[in-house]
């Protein structure tokens, strides 16, 4: 008792009394630059303002820390991916939304089963092999975009690792095959979806999609035209900023390189949340639309209604063929076009 | 435990189907019996057997025109495939450390990057070509496809296992080239062996009639 009464008495001791004097002021305190502080703001070069001096020669060998870099991060990992992954389930869920409420728009008049030509085999293979190569580079870009909070959680690191390495790997490769397909795709489709009269009334009547009205169209209609110009000049900037990407040892500095990164993702995400409304208007969504890139062929009826200005030059050319010689045309057994053109029309 | 068995038995297994079957399958077309051909030879056989081999890497004049794809992926397909395969630097340390015991300069990183990428778009072009034109498509059967999508699919890993980082990565090309090596002496894989002799008897046949095609 008499050892804690003496412990409490010492340490009272030890407490200075101005502790307990309220009204006098504090002695002003002496401002000292902490050096610590002032060493880190100059190794980040927070202020952007000089570059250091190295031996070693090369792009930002001078910047010891990219302060930029953390924006650059932070927009990736939170904004970016973010508003990416809500682009891409949005644009699923308005499309799914479109099908409840306006269902697959029907041909006016039904499928004849006279068919004409729209599309050579060469024409189909550029499309359906920059398609592949677009859904690859889709798949495994979101893989590396949205992998880490979608895909992380679900499969755990071990696979998830093995998934992002791959991607990673598949995508660097892949990319020029899409600027490849690209170019081939520009030189067989540019001269036909170069913009013309007409083409303004039918997004004036929403593609036929919106309300009752006819909406007139050549041979590709301008809501084609506008996703074919889409795929070539954005697919273009995604290219070129995919390919400063992938080639890090050209010259180009850390600044370059991320904002190529963001161009690239932002582009891309573009493109592939309008491709799933092309998907779905080229297949489900209108009847008689997928026929073209699958056979070459399409039904007049289909023609007319979509493409009236063009259907009416296949009229007056004389261009229609017979279900009998399209069943021909495609090795079909003879009746085999009748019963499919009946099916699809059920 | 799968490493143990992707990387031993298995490999051992499936390099025996393909040396087994792939021989079979030669012997059984070279040494077929076939009747004797009795007619009066108007020109020599030989000869026209072996310029038949290479003169149809060249198409006709007549049909060129019309089958550009796939001539020209053809080949990109091919020549990307071949050198993938013999020249590629993990392939030349794999043959020589696990097969021949001896090896050759590989190609640089940046033709194997080329290489891979023609032999890629080749491969895709020819795949939708036989979808898309209604005679290849007629004449396709399902082993066609399977042996297209089977050759694509141990590219692809093989270029997911491109960093040799991974042990899963390289575990899943090799196993993905073991089943292309079993399924490869009873599939339309077989050409890679059978477009010789089959050229050479078709020169053979048409030489000894003084047939100049």
């Amino acid at each position: 008792m008499k050892f804690r009464t003496l412990l409490i008495v010492m340490c009272l001791a030890l407490v200075p009394f101005q502790a307990f004097s309220q009204d006098d002021k504090p002695e002003p305190g002496v401002f000292m630059k902490d050096p610590g502080a002032e060493l880190w703001r100059q190794v980040r070069q927070r202020d952007m303002e000089g570059v250091g001096i190295s031996q070693v020669r090369g792009v930002d060998s001078g910047v010891l820390i990219n302060a930029r870099g953390d924006q650059w991060a932070r927009f990736r990992m939170t904004q970016l991916s973010t508003y990416g992954g809500f682009a891409i389930a949005g644009i699923f869920a308005i499309v799914i939304l479109f099908y409840v409420v306006r269902g697959r728009v029907p041909i006016e008049g039904g499928l004849s089963g006279r068919m004409v030509k729209r599309f050579t085999d060469y024409e189909r293979v550029v499309h359906w092999t920059l398609a592949i190569v677009f859904l690859f580079l889709a798949l495994t870009g979101l893989i590396l975009l949205l992998g880490r909070p979608v895909l992380l959680p679900l499969f755990g690191k071990e696979v998830f690792s093995l998934m992002a390495s791959a991607s990673k790997e598949g995508h660097n490769l892949f990319g020029p095959l899409f600027l490849v397909s690209l170019i081939m795709m520009l030189i067989s489709f540019a001269r036909r979806n170069i913009y013309e009269k007409g083409d303004l009334t039918w997004l004036l009547r929403g593609g036929g999609l919106i309300g009752e009205g006819h909406a007139s169209g050549g041979f590709f209609n301008m809501g084609e035209k506008t996703w074919y110009w889409m795929v070539i000049l954005i697919g273009l900037v995604i290219s070129v900023s995919g390919l400063i990407l992938v080639s890090p040892s050209l010259g180009q500095g850390r600044v370059i390189m991320e904002l190529s990164h963001i161009v690239h993702t932002i582009g891309a995400l573009i493109l592939m949340t309008v491709s799933v409304g092309h998907m779905y208007l080229g297949s489900i969504g209108s009847e008689g639309s997928l026929e073209g890139m699958k056979t070459g062929y399409v039904d007049i009826n289909w023609a007319d209604a979509h493409h009236d200005r063009w259907g009416k030059v296949c009229h007056e050319q004389d261009l229609i063929i017979s279900a009998e010689e399209y069943a021909r045309l495609q090795g079909q057994k003879p009746g085999a076009g009748e019963m499919e053109t009946a099916e699809q029309s059920k | 435990m799968i490493e143990n068995l992707i990387d031993g038995p298995l490999w051992y297994f499936s390099l025996a189907v393909f040396v087994i079957g792939v021989v079979w399958r030669l012997g059984s077309i070279i040494f077929a019996s076939r009747k004797q051909d009795l007619s009066v030879a108007r020109g020599a056989a030989g000869p026209a057997a072996v310029k038949t081999v290479f003169s149809r890497f060249v198409p006709h004049k007549e049909i060129a025109s019309q089958i550009t794809v796939p001539i020209v992926a053809g080949y990109m397909f091919h020549l990307g495939l071949f050198a993938l395969l013999f020249f590629a630097a993990p392939h030349v340390a794999f043959l020589e450390e696990n097969l021949l015991g001896f090896g050759w300069t590989p190609m640089p990183h940046w033709a194997f990057i080329i290489a891979s990428q023609l032999a890629f778009l080749g491969l895709i072009m020819l795949w939708v070509r036989r979808m898309v034109n209604p005679v290849s498509r007629l004449i396709s059967t399902w082993d066609d496809h399977v042996a297209a999508i089977l050759t694509f699919v141990v590219m692809l890993t093989g270029c997911f296992a491109l960093l040799e980082g991974s042990t899963g990565l390289r575990l899943l090309h090799r196993f993905s080239v073991e089943l292309w090596l079993i399924y490869f002496p009873f599939s339309a894989l077989m050409h890679t062996f059978t477009f010789i002799p089959s050229r050479a008897f078709t020169g053979a046949w048409f030489g000894r009639r003084g047939i100049d095609a």
